[in-house]
C-alpha cells in the first residue's frame, strides 16, 4: 500500500518533468535559441509551481476529489500541451504567449500536487517519513523522466505522442487514486467516469499522433536540425525530415541525400568512365566524401586526394554514422589522402599530377570564391593535370544562372582546355550544370561501373545536349582581376529571388 | 575647396576621449569595476611607434653641417647618388648595357627610396609607392622591365599580379559601394557632369600633350595646353561648370591621392595629366603585398654588386673635370654622377649651388596597421583600395589583397594620408608637432567612421611621417626653367629623379633613370 502510494508521486513527479522539458524543446526547435528556451521556460515552470504550492493553503475540504481532478487536468493540459503549441506556432502570432501560459498553468497545476498529496497521507505516516520519502520518490521521477526524455521519447515517440503518453500516465494516476483513497470517496463514480473520458481523449490523441505530427510537420516545421557546428569557415548544417537529409553549409544546400546520387554520378562518371588508365585523382572541394565514394568504384584508382579546407567537415564525414553511411565510408578507404588546405595555394605548392581532377566548389557567391573559378586558377590546375587527364568543374545551373555558367565554360577555355559542357537534373536542385575540361578529343565512355542509379552508357551523351533554354549566351571569362563570373551570379540569383 | 578640412589652427587638439578616461581607471588604482565585471572588456592594447625618421639628418644637410672628413679615397668612373627607382633604373640600364664601373650611393639601410616595404610575421606592406598603372602599349621601358620580371609574357599580362576583384569600394551615404566614383546618391545632373568630364578628357587625351612619361608630349603642347599650367585645377573646374559637388569630391580625391594636394592647389595641366595620360590595355593596375618594393627588391637583387647603403652623400664638388662626391667614410671621385636624390637636396650639396627647384612637396603620412582579426562587415568584401567619401585621408589598402586563398585571419592595412588640407609647410609642421599618440588617434578616429569595431582589431600601427614626400605640381611648375633645365641631360652630373617631371609616378622616375644612364654611356664612350 505504503509502496503503491509513493509509486504515484514518482509518477507524477516525471509527468511534470517531461511537460516541462517538451515546453522547452518544442521553444528551441521552432525558436532556435534554446539556452535562452529552457532557462526562461524552467525559470517560469518553477515559478509557476511555487504559485501551486502556495495556492494549495486554500484547498480545505474534500482533498481526494480535488487532487484527482488536478491529476486530471495535468493529464490533459500537459498531455496536448505540444499539439496545442504545434498548431499554434503554424497558425497564429501569439505562439509565446501560448507557450508561456501552458507552462505557468502547468506550473500551477503540478505546484498543487504534492503538497495536496502530502496533506492526505499525513495521517497514514509520521511527518518526518513522510516528508523524506515524497520527496525522495519525487526526485526519482525527476531522474528517470530525464532519462527517459531523450533515451526514448524524444526518438520513440516525438513530441506529440511522447506528451500524450505522460498525460495518459496523470489519468491513470488519477484513476489509481479512485481506488486507493476509496475510504476518502464516499461516491467515487463520477469521479471514475471522468477519469475514464479524460482517459479515451488521450488515447484518441496517441493513436492519432502520428497523424498530428504529419500536419504540424508539414505545415510549419523546416526539417528538424540533426546536426549545427559553427566552424571558422562556415556553419554546417544537417537536416533530417523524414528519411531525406539534407545537407546546408552557411544555408546553402549542398545535398539532399533523396537525390545526391544524380549529381554525384552525373559529377564523376562521365569523365572517369572515358579514362582507362586513370591512376591518380585529385577532388577539390567536396569534403563531403560523396564524389569520393563515386570515384572509389574505379578499382584503377590507386589514390585520391580530397583537399577541403575545413577540417570539421573532412571529420564529421569520417565519423559520424548517418554521414558515412551516406558516403559509404569513403573518407577512410585507404585509397584515399584527406588534405586540410585552401585549393589555391595547396595547387600552387603541390608538385603532383593527377589523371582526373574534380573541382567541386561552393557557387561563385562573392569573390573569395570566384577565384577558384578564374582562367588564372584553371591555368594553374593545367599544370597538375596529365597529358591526357580531364578536369570536371562544377559550374552551377545553366538554367538559373545560365550566363553564370558559360562564363565559367569560356573562362576553361580562355586557360586552354577544350571543354565539353552537360547538365543534368537533380530534383533538390533543379537543372545543374557541369564542365568537363582536358586537352585531348573526349568521347562518351562505352562502359560505366555497375550498379549506378542514374546513368547508364545510352543514356549519358545526352547531358551533353542542351535545350535552347538553357543553350550557350556570350559571356566574358572570369579573371582574377575583373570577376565577371561573380556579377554574372548575383544578377542572376537576384533576378531569381524578386 | 569646399573638401579641405581647416589649416592648422583647425587641427583639433590632443583630447583625452572618455573611452581613455575608462581605460585608464580600469588600468591604474581604480581597478575594481574591473574586478567586478562591470567594465567592457578591456580594448586590444596597440602597439607602434614612428619608424624612418631621418628629419635630423635631412636638416644637417640643410644647414650645412660639418661632416667627418672621409677616410679613403674611392676612383670610380661613374657615381649614382640615391637609390630610389631613378636611381636603381639608371643602374639597371648601366648594367643592361654591360656597363660595370659604377656604384650606387644610397642613404638608407636598404635601397628602394619611395618604393620601401616592410614586412612582419603577417605579410610583407608598403612604405609609400604601392601600385603600377598597368604601362600603356607606348610605355615601351616600363613594359620592357615589366618582361624582364615576368609580369609580360608575349603581350599578355599575367593575372597573378594585377589587382585582383574587388579593386576598390568607396563607403558614401552609410555603406559601401563598388568603384570610387560615386554612384550613390547621385543625381542625374551628377552623372551628366561625369560625362562631361570623361569627354573633355577625351579630347585631352587626343591632343597627344599628356603621355607618360610626361617627356614624350612634350613636343605636342599648344598654347592651349600651356595655358593650363597657369591655372589650378580647381579653377580649370569652376571655367568648365563642373559644379556636382560628387565630382568635385571624386577630382580631389583624385589629387590629394596622386600628387598630395588639393584640387584647388595643383595645376590644371597636372590635374588633366591624371585623367588624360593613360591607355591601360588591361584592367590593372599591379599590385603586390608589399607594393612596388616588389620591383624594388628585385632590382636590388640584380644590383647588389653595386649598391652601398647607409652612404650618405652630403657634398659634390668639382675638381677639374671630375666630381668629388662626400660620403661620410669614403670620398668617390667620379668622372660622371647621376644624381638621383630628391630635388630639394641638390641645392644643399652641390657645388656651384644650382638656383632653387620650384616644385613644393607634399607632406604625407603614412600607416601600417596590424589586424588581428578583420573588424565586422555585413554587406561587403573588403577590397584593395577602401576610400571613405568626405574624408581628409585617403582611405586604405590591404597588404594581404593579392593572396591567392581566401583572407587570412591576421592582415596589414597601409593607411595613406596626404595632408592636403593647408599650405605645405604649414602642414609639415602639423605632421612633425603631434607625437605617435595623437596620429594613432586620429587616424583610429578616421576609421571607426566605418569600421566602429576597428580598436578591438588593431595591435600595432607604425607611422612613417615623409615631411617632403613627393612634388606637388602647382601652377607653374610644368614650364618652369629651371624645371626644364635639371631635367635636360647635359655636362658630366645629370639629374635623374620623379622630381624632374613635378610628377610622382613610377613610371617617371624610371625615365629619368634611364634617360640619364643613356648620357652617361655617351659619356663615357659605351652610348
Ligand atoms: C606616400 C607615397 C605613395 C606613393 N605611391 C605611389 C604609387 O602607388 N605608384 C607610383 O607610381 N608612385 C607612387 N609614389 C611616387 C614615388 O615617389 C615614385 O613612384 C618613385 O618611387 C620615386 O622614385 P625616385 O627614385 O624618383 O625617388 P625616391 O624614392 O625619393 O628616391 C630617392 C632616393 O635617394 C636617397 N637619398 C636621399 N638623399 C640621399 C643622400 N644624401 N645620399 C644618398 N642617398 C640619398 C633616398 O633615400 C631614396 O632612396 C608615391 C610616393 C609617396 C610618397
Amino acid at each position: 500500500m505504503a509502496v503503491a502510494l509513493f509509486l504515484s508521486v514518482l509518477l507524477i513527479a516525471a509527468c511534470g518533468l517531461v511537460y516541462e522539458l517538451i515546453a522547452g524543446a518544442l521553444a528551441s526547435y521552432l525558436l532556435g535559441d534554446s539556452v535562452f528556451q529552457f532557462s526562461t521556460i524552467i525559470g517560469s515552470y518553477l515559478f509557476a509551481m511555487g504559485i501551486g504550492s502556495w495556492l494549495s493553503r486554500f484547498l480545505d475540504r474534500a482533498l481526494v476529489s480535488r487532487f484527482i481532478a488536478i491529476e486530471l487536468m495535468v493529464g490533459l493540459v500537459g498531455g496536448f500541451s505540444s499539439t496545442l503549441l504545434f498548431f499554434a506556432f503554424a497558425s497564429t502570432g501569439g505562439f509565446r504567449f501560448l507557450l508561456y501560459l501552458v507552462v505557468i498553468l502547468l506550473g500551477v497545476l503540478v505546484g498543487l500536487e504534492i503538497p495536496l498529496l502530502m496533506r492526505i497521507l499525513q495521517e497514514r505516516f509520521n511527518f518526518k517519513e513522510l516528508v523524506s520519502n515524497v520527496l525522495t520518490f519525487d526526485y526519482l521521477g525527476a531522474l528517470g523522466a530525464s532519462l527517459i526524455f531523450p533515451l526514448f521519447v524524444v526518438p520513440r515517440m516525438g513530441l506529440v505522442r511522447g506528451a500524450m503518453a505522460f498525460g495518459l500516465l496523470n489519468a491513470l494516476v488519477a484513476l489509481w487514486s479512485t481506488w486507493l483513497f476509496r475510504r476518502h470517496l464516499p461516491h467515487a463514480s463520477p469521479q471514475r467516469a471522468a477519469c475514464f473520458g479524460v482517459l479515451a481523449l488521450l488515447v484518441a490523441g496517441f493513436v492519432y499522433g502520428q497523424k498530428i505530427t504529419d500536419t504540424a510537420d508539414a505545415t510549419l516545421y523546416a526539417d528538424e536540425v540533426i546536426l549545427a557546428r559553427t566552424t571558422p569557415y562556415q556553419r554546417i548544417v544537417l537536416t533530417k525530415w523524414k528519411d531525406d537529409y539534407r545537407l546546408h553549409l552557411n544555408a546553402h544546400l549542398q545535398f539532399s541525400s533523396k537525390d545526391e546520387y544524380r549529381y554525384h554520378e552525373a559529377l564523376v562518371h562521365p569523365g572517369l568512365a572515358s579514362l582507362a588508365g586513370a591512376k591518380h585523382a585529385l577532388v577539390l572541394g567536396g569534403g563531403d566524401g560523396l564524389a569520393v565514394r563515386e570515384m572509389l568504384k574505379y578499382p584503377s584508382l590507386e589514390s585520391i586526394t580530397l583537399v577541403d579546407l575545413d577540417p570539421a567537415m573532412t571529420e564529421l564525414f569520417r565519423t559520424h554514422p548517418l554521414l558515412t553511411k551516406l558516403n559509404a565510408n569513403a573518407l577512410n578507404s585507404p585509397r584515399v589522402r584527406v588534405v586540410n588546405a585552401d585549393a589555391f595555394p595547396w595547387l600552387e605548392q603541390s608538385n603532383d599530377t593527377f589523371d582526373f581532377v574534380v573541382a567541386d566548389f561552393p557557387d561563385p557567391n562573392n569573390y573569395s570564391l570566384g577565384k577558384l573559378f578564374t582562367t588564372a586558377f584553371y591555368r594553374l590546375l593545367k599544370q597538375h593535370v596529365s597529358a591526357n587527364g580531364l578536369i570536371v568543374v562544377q559550374a552551377t545551373s545553366p538554367m538559373f544562372a545560365r550566363q553564370s555558367y558559360w562564363c565559367i565554360v569560356e573562362t576553361l577555355k580562355r586557360a586552354g582546355f577544350r571543354a565539353w559542357p552537360y547538365h543534368a537534373y537533380v530534383p533538390a536542385f533543379g537543372e545543374w550544370g557541369f564542365v568537363l575540361a582536358g586537352d585531348r578529343d573526349w568521347r562518351p565512355p562505352g562502359q560505366l561501373p555497375a550498379g549506378l542509379r542514374y546513368l547508364d552508357a545510352k543514356t549519358l551523351p545526352a547531358l551533353f545536349d542542351f535545350a535552347p533554354d538553357m543553350g550557350p549566351v556570350p559571356a566574358e571569362p572570369n579573371r582574377l582581376n575583373d570577376q565577371s563570373l561573380v556579377r554574372y551570379y548575383e544578377k542572376e540569383w537576384r533576378e531569381i529571388i524578386h | 575647396m569646399a573638401r579641405d578640412y581647416p589649416l592648422t589652427g583647425g587641427e583639433p587638439p590632443l583630447q583625452l576621449t572618455r573611452r581613455d578616461f575608462t581605460a585608464g581607471l580600469v588600468s591604474g588604482s581604480f581597478a575594481a569595476p574591473a574586478l567586478l565585471g562591470m567594465t567592457r572588456k578591456a580594448p586590444q592594447r596597440i602597439e607602434g611607434g614612428f619608424v624612418f625618421e631621418d628629419q635630423e639628418r635631412g636638416h644637417k644637410l640643410r644647414d650645412h653641417a660639418q661632416f667627418p672628413a672621409p677616410q679613403r679615397t674611392v676612383k670610380v668612373p661613374v657615381v649614382i647618388v640615391g637609390g630610389g627607382i631613378a636611381g636603381l633604373s639608371a643602374a639597371w640600364w648601366l648594367q643592361k648595357r654591360s656597363f660595370k664601373d659604377f656604384v650606387l650611393l644610397e642613404l638608407a639601410d636598404r635601397a628602394g627610396g619611395n618604393a620601401r616595404w616592410g614586412e612582419n610575421g603577417v605579410t610583407a606592406f608598403p612604405w609609400a609607392a604601392h601600385y603600377l598603372p598597368v604601362p600603356g602599349k607606348r610605355a615601351t621601358l616600363v613594359r620592357e622591365l615589366c618582361t624582364e620580371l615576368g609580369l609580360l609574357k608575349d603581350g599578355v599580362w599575367d593575372e597573378r599580379w594585377l589587382c585582383h576583384s574587388q579593386q576598390e569600394r568607396l563607403f558614401i551615404n552609410g555603406h559601401w559601394q563598388e568603384g570610387i566614383e560615386p554612384q550613390s546618391g547621385m543625381a542625374r545632373e551628377d552623372f551628366d557632369q561625369f560625362r562631361h568630364f570623361a569627354e573633355r578628357m577625351k579630347a585631352m587625351r587626343e591632343t597627344g600633350a599628356f603621355r607618360v612619361p610626361s617627356e614624350d608630349g612634350a613636343a605636342h603642347q599648344t598654347t592651349g595646353t600651356r595655358d593650363l599650367d597657369n591655372i589650378t585645377f580647381g579653377e580649370w573646374m569652376r571655367r568648365e561648370g563642373l559644379y556636382s559637388p560628387y565630382l568635385r569630391w571624386y577630382l580631389d580625391y583624385c589629387t590629394r591621392d596622386d600628387y598630395g594636394a588639393a584640387a584647388g592647389r595643383v595645376s590644371a595641366w597636372a590635374g588633366v595629366h591624371y585623367f588624360a595620360s593613360r591607355e591601360p590595355d588591361e584592367k590593372g593596375p599591379l599590385t603586390w603585398p608589399e607594393g612596388n618594393g616588389w620591383i624594388a627588391r628585385r632590382l636590388i637583387g640584380r644590383l647588389s654588386a653595386h649598391i652601398q647603403t647607409g652612404s650618405m652623400v652630403h657634398h659634390i664638388r668639382p675638381n677639374g673635370h671630375r666630381w668629388q662626391v662626400y660620403t661620410e667614410g669614403v670620398l668617390y671621385d667620379a668622372e660622371a654622377v647621376i644624381f638621383a636624390a630628391p630635388m630639394l637636396l641638390a641645392s644643399w650639396m652641390i657645388e656651384p649651388q644650382p638656383p632653387a627647384w620650384p616644385v613644393p612637396y607634399a607632406p604625407w603620412l603614412v600607416a601600417n596597421l596590424t589586424l588581428e582579426h578583420w573588424p565586422k562587415e555585413d554587406d561587403s568584401e573588403p577590397a584593395w583600395d577602401n576610400v571613405v567619401y568626405d574624408s581628409p585621408t585617403l582611405g586604405y589598402v590591404v597588404a594581404t589583397h593579392q593572396n591567392l586563398g581566401r583572407q587570412p585571419n591576421r592582415t596589414v592595412w597601409t593607411f595613406y594620408w596626404a595632408l592636403a588640407g593647408g599650405a605645405p609647410a604649414d602642414m609639415r609642421r602639423v605632421l612633425l608637432g603631434g607625437d605617435w599618440n595623437y596620429w594613432r588617434e586620429r587616424i583610429l578616429a578616421d576609421l571607426e567612421r566605418v569600421h566602429p569595431d576597428i580598436r578591438d582589431c588593431v595591435s600595432r600601427i607604425d607611422i612613417n611621417r615623409i615631411g617632403h614626400a613627393m612634388p606637388s605640381p602647382v601652377p607653374g611648375s610644368m614650364f618652369h626653367p629651371e624645371r626644364i633645365r635639371r631635367a635636360t641631360p647635359q655636362g658630366t652630373l645629370v639629374y635623374a629623379h620623379s622630381d624632374l617631371s613635378a610628377l610622382p609616378l613610377f613610371e617617371e622616375a624610371q625615365h629619368r633613370g634611364v634617360t640619364a644612364a643613356q648620357h652617361v654611356l655617351r659619356l663615357v664612350g659605351r652610348g
